[in-house]
């Protein structure tokens, strides 16, 4: 290589790193309830999110509407501590575009979750997949487009073939997503979110 | 996530700054990158149930395949045996699911550059049926796999899934380490290292320790 | 473009952000099989501390030795066959690595998801533990040591009963730390276990 594909190269190499940094910093934020925090890391033109049936939220709008109205009810971090979100970040599969100003990346993730449902406080698990678009400004990673798909949300005590969904989440009295979930097939549906990716040696 | 091995590669920030060795270091980078992505994609494929897409990932030299009590699986023709024949003859209806979750990957690259090795864990939850009656299970195990780097790609030539245990969501491992055998007719030999939990195995690592070099 | 000495430089800086992901997992995979020693060897002959769970603060190299190799090895009494069901499976999650400017000393935040076993009150029982890791390293010679090890527990909890039902099985304090735990807050005290990276867009 010359000292142009050289740099090249690097450069990939850490815009990779940094977009898996930044998908990791989103699961501490969203454990420790940071809603704020979340919400900066988005582009201002970022297109949309997609968590579970809430439903699909547009633009930095709905990016605000979905992180700080509807999951974190208008509070900056946990007011009642028994809540918790535990997502662990699993199996990154990342890919930067040729003219490095855009990325596509795929996890898996675990979660172990207490929160109400209904009147009772719940321990969960959960399984999900993201489908996410980042993009590049000024330098800096950001998020373009969340997608998480939920396979399961099982309560601790059944487990996901017994009770795969615990409950629909797609209405709030007062946030309303812009359009309906774009792919909500929990288990056990046989649903698989799609790759971004072709398979790397036959490229099919 | 990458990582290098400390082994047999020059120290870094010692040599004199030249265009060669910087571009060697920078290539055992993208090929430990391009490994672990390997890895990564092998889970996703086989909880898809895109077996074909699994085989596609391994060599035509392939050396064997041997996922827990399954078998000993020989050469490329014992990997699509294993993958599309036996796995993937299955007709499993929409609620058998595996989620593997790899994680905590060590890769070493040997310094020609042409063969590396890996070794990963896993966890999983699964549902599958269990002498006809459908299960759901919690699973852990260890990889040791290799690779060898063929027209500029990675690919795998060696893959061992070491069970640590195979247990019911309802009673854990240390109530029932093993839910059952998976023994497949087709293999070709035994399993090599079938030692599941509680016997305190563990799968040899193919790395030595990073400082004292043991 | 780069010169070839500031292209070094970020290649260096890359590669040690492998290494220290690296030791964190090995540090994983040896206390998976009970080689304290080689979990010793990976820190530094200046170590600052270990602070694991309720177990207290150990304090220097030596301390470090009397916690791993005293005290979680037992003396490095031989594992007897009929106690080979204890077991610790440690999962190294979602890796966050800040290097600092110097180069030689970095800052590691994790989650960990184990699945454990051992005996309480005379009974073998199995337990999932969540906790999180921020971790100080220090490069000596060329290669990357632990300076500092910190892991906050969040729960441990039997796998039977779950976090909401019984977040803490016991306290688990060590006999001779050199002094008392410095965050042992688990679940649901709503503690947040500090970052110690600022926000990656807002730069707070």
């Amino acid at each position: 290589m010359n000292l142009e594909e050289l740099e090249k190269s690097v450069n990939l190499m850490e815009d990779i790193q940094e977009i898996e940094n930044l998908q990791r910093i989103y699961a501490y934020y969203f454990d420790l309830q940071m809603w704020e925090d979340i919400i900066d890391l988005f582009s201002d033109d970022a297109e949309s999110v997609e968590i579970v049936d809430h439903g699909l939220f547009l633009g930095k709008e709905g990016v605000k509407k979905m992180y700080w109205g509807w999951i974190g009810k208008g509070i900056r971090s946990a007011n009642q501590p028994w809540i918790q979100f535990i997502i662990t970040q699993i199996g990154g599969v990342v890919d930067i575009s040729p003219d490095g100003k855009t990325a596509w990346g795929r996890w898996q993730t675990w979660l172990c979750e207490a929160k109400p449902f209904g009147a009772f406080p719940k321990q969960e698990w959960l399984h999900g997949y993201y489908e996410n678009k980042y993009v590049k400004e000024n330098g800096k990673w950001l998020f373009s487009k969340l997608h998480w798909n939920n396979t399961f949300c099982s309560p601790f005590e059944d487990g996901w073939l017994k009770t795969p969904l615990m409950g629909l989440m797609n209405y709030h009295p007062t946030v309303k997503p812009d359009a309906p979930p774009t792919a909500f097939y929990p288990y056990p549906s046989g649903y698989h979110l799609p790759y971004h990716y072709n398979h790397p040696i036959t490229e099919k | 996530m990458n990582v290098v091995h400390q082994g047999d590669h020059p120290p870094k920030g010692e040599l004199p700054v030249n265009i060669i060795e910087l571009e060697k270091q920078v290539i055992l980078m993208e090929d430990i990158q391009e490994i672990e992505n390997l890895q990564k994609r092998y889970g996703y494929y086989f909880e898809i149930g895109n077996y074909q897409g699994v085989v596609d990932l391994f060599s035509e030299d392939a050396e064997s395949v041997e996922i827990e009590s399954c078998g000993l699986f020989l050469g490329k023709a014992g990997v699509k045996k294993m993958y599309v024949d036996t796995i993937g003859s299955n007709k499993y209806e929409s609620w058998v699911r595996f989620c593997i979750q790899m994680m905590g990957g060590v890769v070493y690259v040997d310094p020609i550059g042409k063969t590396a090795k890996g070794r990963w864990q896993t966890w999983l939850c699964e549902a599958m049926p269990v002498g006809g009656v459908p299960r759901q299970q919690w699973l852990h195990g260890y990889y040791e796999n290799e690779f060898v780097k063929e027209h500029g790609k990675w690919l795998f030539k060696k893959l061992h899934w070491n069970v640590t245990f195979y247990t019911s969501f309802e009673a854990g491992w240390v109530r029932i380490p093993l839910l059952g055998l998976l023994t497949m007719k087709m293999a070709d030999a035994p399993p090599t290292a079938f030692h599941p939990y509680p016997s305190g195995y563990h799968v040899p690592y193919h790395y030595k320790h990073p400082i004292t070099g043991e | 473009m780069m010169n070839l000495e500031d292209l070094e430089k970020q290649v260096i800086r890359m590669e040690d952000i492998q290494e220290i992901e690296n030791l964190q997992r090995r540090y994983g995979y040896y206390f998976d099989t009970r080689n304290f020693q080689a979990i010793v060897d990976m820190f530094s002959d200046s170590a600052d501390s270990a602070d694991l769970e309720s177990f207290g603060l150990f304090r220097g190299k030596e301390g470090i030795r009397r916690l791993y190799l005293d005290d979680i090895g037992r003396g490095g009494r031989p594992r007897y066959p009929s106690e080979s069901w204890i077991s610790t499976v440690i999962f190294q999650i979602g890796g966050v690595v800040n290097l600092d400017p110097s180069g030689v000393a970095a800052r590691g935040r994790w989650q960990t998801w184990l699945a454990e076993t051992f005996l309480y009150g005379g009974v073998p029982r199995q337990y999932w533990v969540h906790g999180y890791y921020e971790n100080e390293y220090v490069k000596e010679r060329g290669k990357w040591f632990f300076k500092k090890l910190f892991w906050n527990v969040t729960f441990f909890t039997m796998f039977e009963t779950g976090w909401l039902t019984q977040p803490l099985v016991g306290l688990l304090p060590m006999a001779n730390p050199d002094g008392p735990p410095t965050a042992f807050y688990p679940y649901p005290s709503g503690y947040q276990f500090p970052y110690h990276y600022n926000h990656p867009i807002t730069g707070e």
